[in-house]
C-alpha cells in the first residue's frame, strides 16, 4: 500500500513540475536567488545519492572497492562523455575489485 | 529530412542508453523486492530515471513515505525551469497538446528539443517524436529488466548493485557545466557520505542535496 501511495504522489508531483509552467502564465520570473538554488539542486541531489551509495553500499560501510570503482566511473565519464560506457566500466571495476577481495 | 526522421537520426544513441538504463532499473527494482507490475508502473507513472532509482533505493532502505516523495520532488524541481524555458516554443499549441508534451518532458527531451528549436525550427514534431520514442525505449527496457531481473542470482558478484551509483556518478560528471557545479557536487558527495557513514540512512541524501547548492551562493557572492 505504501508503495502505491508513494508512486502516485511522486508521479502526480513530477507531472506538476513538468506541466504547470506550460499550463499557467507566470506574471513574474522567479527571483534570481531561487533560480540559482534550483539550478544547482539537481546536480547536488544526484551527487548526494552517489556519495551515499559509495560510502555505504547495501547497508555495510565500503571496503574500498566502491571508492575505486567510483573513480573509474568518473574517469570514463569525463573522458568519453558517455553514460552507458561509464556505467559499464564502473560495474566491471566493482565486480573485479570485489573478486580481488576488497 | 523531415523533423520526425531527424529526431530518430539524432536521437538513437539516447534511445539505446534509455533502453539499457531502463533494463538496469527494471532489474534493480526487482532485486529490491518490487513486482513486475509495480516496476513497470513506476516507469509509466513517474517516467523520470534518476527519481525512480532514488524512489526504489529509499523504499528498499525503509525510508518514511513523505521523505521519499519529498526527495523525488526536490530532484524533479528542475523540470519547472525546463518547462519554463521551452514554453515559448510550445506556446502556439492548444492547452491539451501542451499537457501531453509536458508528460514526456525529460532532461533528454529538453536538451534535444531546445537544440532543435535553437536551430530555427518551429515544428513540434521533432520534440513530440523524440519524447514519445524515449518513453517507449525506457518502458520497454524497464519491462525487460523487470521480467528477467529476478532470475539474476547474487547480483553483488557481478557488481550490478553498483549500477545505480555508477549512473548517478556519470550523470553528475557529464552534467557539470562549470567550476561551481563541480564544487557543489563534491560538497554533496562528501556530506552525504559522512552522514551515511554516521548512520543516517534516508535523510542523508535530502540533507546533503538541499544544503550543497548553498555553496553556489557563497562562491558566486565572493566573486562580485
Amino acid at each position: 500500500m505504501t508503495f502505491w501511495a508513494v508512486l502516485l504522489a511522486s508521479g502526480i508531483g513530477t507531472y506538476l513540475t513538468r506541466s504547470l509552467p506550460l499550463a499557467v502564465t507566470l506574471r513574474r520570473t522567479a527571483p534570481a536567488g531561487l533560480r540559482r538554488y534550483l539550478d544547482a539542486l539537481p546536480i547536488a541531489i544526484i551527487a548526494a545519492l552517489a556519495g551515499a551509495g559509495i560510502a555505504v553500499p547495501d547497508g555495510q560501510p565500503t571496503g574500498g572497492a566502491e571508492v575505486l570503482a567510483a573513480l573509474v566511473t568518473l574517469a570514463v565519464a569525463a573522458w568519453r562523455r558517455n553514460l552507458l560506457l561509464a556505467v559499464i566500466a564502473g560495474v566491471a571495476a566493482v565486480a573485479a575489485l570485489r573478486a580481488a577481495g576488497l | 529530412m523531415t523533423p520526425g526522421r531527424a529526431a530518430v537520426a539524432e536521437g538513437w544513441p539516447v534511445f539505446i542508453t534509455a533502453l539499457v538504463v531502463g533494463i538496469t532499473f527494471g532489474l534493480t527494482a526487482r532485486q529490491s523486492g518490487l513486482g513486475v507490475l509495480e516496476t513497470s508502473a513506476a516507469s509509466i507513472i513517474v517516467f523520470a530515471g534518476a527519481a525512480q532509482f532514488v524512489m526504489v533505493d529509499l523504499l528498499r532502505t525503509g525510508a518514511p513515505a513523505p521523505l521519499i516523495v519529498l526527495t523525488v520532488l526536490l530532484l524533479n524541481a528542475r523540470h519547472v525551469l525546463m518547462a519554463a524555458a521551452i514554453r515559448p516554443f510550445l506556446a502556439t499549441a492548444p492547452l491539451v497538446q501542451r499537457l501531453g508534451l509536458a508528460y514526456v518532458l525529460t532532461d533528454e527531451a529538453f536538451a534535444m528539443g531546445i537544440g532543435h528549436f535553437r536551430r530555427g525550427h518551429r515544428d513540434l514534431t521533432y520534440y513530440s517524436v523524440f519524447g514519445a520514442l524515449l518513453w517507449c525505449f525506457w518502458n520497454a527496457g524497464t519491462l525487460l529488466g523487470a521480467i528477467f531481473g529476478a532470475d539474476v542470482e547474487d547480483p553483488q558478484r557481478y557488481g550490478i548493485d553498483f549500477a545505480i551509483t555508477a549512473v548517478f556518478i556519470a550523470i553528475v560528471v557529464i552534467g557539470v557545466r562549470h567550476r561551481t557545479d563541480a564544487i557543489v557536487a563534491i560538497a554533496a558527495v562528501l556530506v552525504a557520505a559522512v552522514l551515511r557513514l554516521a548512520g543516517a540512512s534516508a535523510v542523508a541524501v535530502v540533507v546533503a542535496g538541499a544544503l550543497a547548492p548553498l555553496v553556489a551562493f557563497a562562491l558566486r557572492e565572493d566573486r562580485r
